[in-house]
């Protein structure tokens, strides 16, 4: 094992670290600050990728905090499933990253950058600890540090939109954070435990005595990850903050930060809560069909828009439902396919918010009926939103057909051959918002008017990076598909 | 091995004209290098990697895609030449090559395919990028077809996408090299068919999913009219063929009747095309009627499901392939000539344009199915099919659309020869003279014509041709079981 053991708080720690110093580089040493947040990120990134490397050959471990170990110490918890998420996680964020280092000066005051750099760590830290941690109250903390910052970094712009749109969101949050502490307290009450490998175990005997405490539990969580994680109806919050946010935290919000909660909300399903549990209320079941009312009415609403950030957040709402039903399935394809999709839709949503913001930051428009034309002034821009939306809709040789492959595979396992139909329909609807911006922008007859600036070339790599993902995944994917699969059969 | 190195020459086309028939030329060079060895009894079946497991692209050759393969790109290669003047008016041609020459790798791809999965995957690639030469003019009436052929497009492909969702999901595979993979019937795999017919007939233009076609045909370039009704259309009719073979069994369809829904839509399509088709003003228009019709013919012979009308079906795409290039190039040439397209309008145009015409009124004739044009050689075999099956309806079906063809298609070829020119375009036709007054197209389009007019003869005339013995030799290995 070797100094292995140690990665994964070490991951949390260096992006923590690098929050602090930060500003403080940027202060004295404006030059080292994105180096160093950038090696940080790398640095996270290798440790993610040896330890995947070295929990396949040796299986999952955990790893007590200070040698304490549970019932009452910290523990992190390394299986292959965590890692693939954290790995995602890491190596989006790291290439948001990159995008971000060029657009932040257009549509941030320079005085506030280093702060932005902060936050940013601050964000993928907190993320990476919850996927990593196995306590509830330890995923409490860092929820609360992960609802904060991804408020900051929406708000850090300072117009009047922002802020309205991050306190919308803070207050929902905070919601959902009190929701899930109280869910905490009622899993204590009946347990003692908050260590998911103990609840697990003292859940099956305490729901004797405890239903209802159980039961509100659950139901504290369906909210609170639901609210968190934009689940229809409790996304309201999520397309004012992801539309008004400068164009880096809307792809890492609408890319990663609502995937986390996803994430959370599985392991809840899956690690804390026994199948007893599971079995005596059709939690499931509710997630399943909120998500598919979700995918639907995300699109629906997508429809809707004339702004095309606006347009993208409601998107998310859509593609968010996916994951939701890949969880509610309760079949491991459906797992795979779930987050198959959280790795495809960070990259796909990623990409499609950077493409809005290359357009924002090169012509200043936002509006959907203003873009005709414009894939002849910027090819690249608008053949990566092409690539992006074919991705959304599933069209063969992109990820998005695959995850939902897996999905519509599930649906028929289980014998319910709706939800087929759910995800065709919700597939179509996706289509149809989607295509007539991409031939509006090469199609129109109208020469483009507005002035254009040209792109940088890191934005334009960082896009073609995304492409190529999208399309590697639409191909390649086998290998990770067979990680995920032993992975998802863990939990069955 | 062929179709990988085809099909990587295709990725990596340029824009310019003669390279683009080169590659077209290539690839009908290294397709009909093959006939020795399919002919011979070869298959192919050849992974390239896998997707997924249990899922992968993977290629395979044998007598049906062989001869798809030969036509689509025989036709594609003569559409191209004739592109090269055709175009030369239009704008954009640095888009319409590469997308043309793109198209016809992925058409090939679906050709070759090696199991649902690529087929789906290259079928889907084909139908989204034609939809770039479908709204070439980007005129507003262009856009607008073009868009209901996205959404159809769309619809169809997730329709196709269930179907195989299901069939992997009862039989764990969907290679096409396997045999059989569905044996029982059961709602799921009524589903699929239910599925895979939504999916593929739309492509084919099968009532009541052709709503599409007769906007998207004639908005495209002549050539590529020419390509999406010639070829493109048999996409769908390949598709049928290799889920009714390859997927589910003939035998398995016939005893739960399924082929049945297949039949009643394929007569409605036949009666429903022509019928529309006699009511349209606009040349182009009614050839894409046509088409739909035509297509009916082809599902017709699937649905009968005996080897006569499969041999029909199969000839018939060949010879519709034939003809309707014939009849979309020839529309081409006199509109890239006069700008005219309105029927009423093409008086006389026979003599000014002879052999367009006369190439016009070969394919006219072949489509009303008079001896010895192709298109009698297909409708005789499928009606001999429809015979051995005993569904003398059918037939009636058949005669019924060939005179409704005739009322169509006569309409245009007889003014075009016999009567003046209505209009003041021309002023010394007073006498009733055959006056010739030959302005015609360039000699590279008339060529085109002539060669593909020349087949529609050539495959009528005794029915011991190439394209009918492979017919023939194609149905009977598809009912043998195809696969093996």
């Amino acid at each position: 094992m070797g100094f292995t053991v140690h990665f994964p708080v070490l991951i949390v720690v260096v992006m923590f670290f690098t929050a602090f110093i930060s500003p403080l580089l940027y202060r004295w040493a404006r030059k080292l600050a994105a180096p160093a947040v950038l090696s940080a990120l790398v640095a996270a990134l290798v440790m993610a990728a040896a330890l995947l490397i070295q929990v396949q050959q040796t299986g999952t471990y955990y790893y007590h905090m200070g040698g304490w170990p549970p019932p009452w110490g910290i523990e992190f918890k390394a299986d292959p499933l965590r890692l693939y998420i954290l790995l995602v996680v890491i190596s989006v964020s790291l290439w948001i990253f990159i995008y971000a280092l060029r657009d932040l000066g257009h549509e941030l005051k320079t005085r506030v950058i280093g702060w932005y750099y902060t936050l940013y760590s601050v964000l993928v830290g907190s993320m990476a600890g919850i996927v990593l941690t196995n306590d509830l109250f330890n995923l409490f903390v860092l929820m609360e540090i992960c609802a904060i910052s991804a408020c900051a970094i929406i708000s850090i712009k300072e117009d009047r939109e922002c802020l309205e749109a991050s306190f919308k969101y803070l207050i929902l949050s905070a919601m959902g954070t009190g929701c899930f502490l109280l869910g905490v307290v009622m899993l204590y009450m009946a347990t003692g435990y908050l260590n998911y490998g103990y609840l697990y175990q003292a859940l099956v005997e305490a729901f004797n005595f405890y239903p209802l405490n159980i039961f509100t539990a659950a139901a504290l969580f369906i909210v609170a990850f639901g609210t968190k994680a934009a689940l229809f109806p409790l996304h309201v919050w999520l397309p004012d903050a992801h539309a008004s946010a400068p164009s880096p935290s809307s792809a890492m919000l609408s890319g990663l930060v609502i995937k986390i909660y996803a994430f959370a909300l599985f392991l809840m399903f899956y690690e804390v809560f026994p199948r007893v549990v599971l079995e005596a209320i059709p939690l499931s079941e509710i997630v399943l069909w909120l998500a598919a009312l979700g995918s639907m009415f995300g699109s629906i609403y997508a429809m809707l828009q004339t702004d095309l950030k606006k347009m993208l957040a409601y998107s998310s709402i859509g593609q968010i439902a996916y994951i939701f039903m890949g969880i509610g399935f309760h079949h491991s394809l459906a797992l795979v396919g779930g987050f198959y999709h959280i790795m495809v839709h960070a990259v796909t949503k990623a990409m499609l918010f950077m493409v809005a913001g290359v357009i924002i930051y090169s012509t200043g428009v936002r509006k959907i009926d203003q873009l005709a034309g414009i894939g002849r002034v910027l090819p690249v821009t608008m053949v990566a939103f092409t690539i992006g939306s074919a991705s959304m809709v599933g069209i063969p040789g992109t990820g998005g057909l695959i995850s939902k492959w897996y999905l519509a595979l599930s649906a028929l396992e289980i014998g319910r051959p709706i939800f087929v139909l759910v995800i065709l329909a919700s597939s179509l609807l996706n289509a149809i918002y989607y295509m007539p911006i991409v031939i509006n922008a090469f199609m129109h007859q109208d020469e483009f008017k507005k002035e254009v600036k040209p792109v940088p070339p890191v934005m334009q790599f960082c896009m073609v990076v995304g492409m190529v993902f999208i399309i590697i995944f639409g191909f390649f994917s086998k290998p990770v598909v067979t990680l995920l699969e032993q992975a998802a059969a863990l939990f069955f | 091995m062929t179709p990988v190195i085809m099909y990587s020459c295709r990725a990596s086309d340029k824009l310019r004209n003669t390279l683009a028939v080169a590659t077209a030329a290539i690839t009908f060079i290294l397709t009909l290098s093959l006939y020795r060895f399919v002919v011979g009894g070869g298959e192919i079946q050849l992974t390239l990697f896998e997707v997924l497991p249990n899922l992968e692209i993977s290629m395979r050759l044998d007598l049906l895609s062989f001869c798809l393969a030969a036509l689509a790109s025989f036709i594609w290669l003569l559409c191209t030449i004739y592109s090269i003047d055709y175009m030369a008016k239009e704008h954009a041609c640095g888009r319409y090559y590469p997308v043309l020459i793109f198209t016809l790798g992925s058409c090939q791809g679906i050709f070759f395919a090696g199991d649902l999965f690529s087929l789906f995957v290259f079928f889907e690639l084909m139908s989204l990028i034609a939809y770039i030469l479908v709204i070439h003019e980007e005129t507003e009436e262009a856009l607008k077809a073009g868009y209901k052929y996205l959404v159809m497009t769309i619809i169809g492909g997730l329709a196709l996408f269930f179907g195989m969702i299901i069939v992997f999901e009862l039989g764990g595979t969907v290679s096409l090299g396997v045999g059989v993979i569905l044996h029982e019937t059961s709602l799921l795999a009524l589903l699929a068919f239910i599925c895979f017919l939504i999916g593929f007939g739309m492509k084919a233009g099968m009532f009541p999913l052709h709503v599409w076609l007769p906007d998207a045909h004639p908005v495209a370039p002549s050539p590529a009219s020419a390509l999406l009704s010639g070829v493109m259309l048999k996409t769908g009719a390949y598709g049928l063929i290799r889920v009714i073979f390859h997927v589910f069994s003939p035998e398995m369809l016939q005893a739960a009747g399924w082929n049945n829904i297949l039949a009643v839509l394929a007569v409605i399509t036949i009666l429903l095309g022509s019928a529309v088709a006699l009511t349209q003003t606009d040349i182009k228009r009614r050839l894409a009627y046509s088409s739909i019709s035509q297509l009916g013919y082809v599902l017709l012979g699937l649905s009968i499901l005996n080897n006569n009308a499969i041999t029909g079906a199969v000839f018939h795409i060949f010879s519709h392939a034939f003809m309707k290039s014939i009849l979309f190039l020839a529309a081409g040439a006199i509109i890239w000539k006069t700008g005219l397209r309105v029927i009423a309008d093409l008086k006389g145009i026979g003599r000014q344009m002879p052999v367009t015409m006369g190439c016009f009124s070969v394919a006219a004739l072949a489509m009303i199915g008079i001896p010895p044009l192709n298109g009698f050689l297909s409708k005789w075999t499928l009606a001999m099919g429809a015979l051995d099956a005993q569904m003398p309806l059918y037939v009636l079906v058949l005669l019924v659309s060939s005179l409704l063809n005739a009322l169509y298609y006569l309409p245009i070829v007889i003014p075009a020869f016999f009567e003046m020119p209505g209009d003041n375009n021309h002023d010394h036709h007073d006498d009733h003279e055959l006056e010739f007054n030959v302005q015609e197209a360039t000699p590279r389009m008339l060529t085109v014509m002539i060669i593909l007019a020349l087949f529609t003869f050539i495959f009528g005339l005794t029915p011991n041709n190439i394209a009918f013995s492979l017919a023939r030799a194609t149905a009977e290995f598809l009912l043998l079981g195809g696969a093996f």
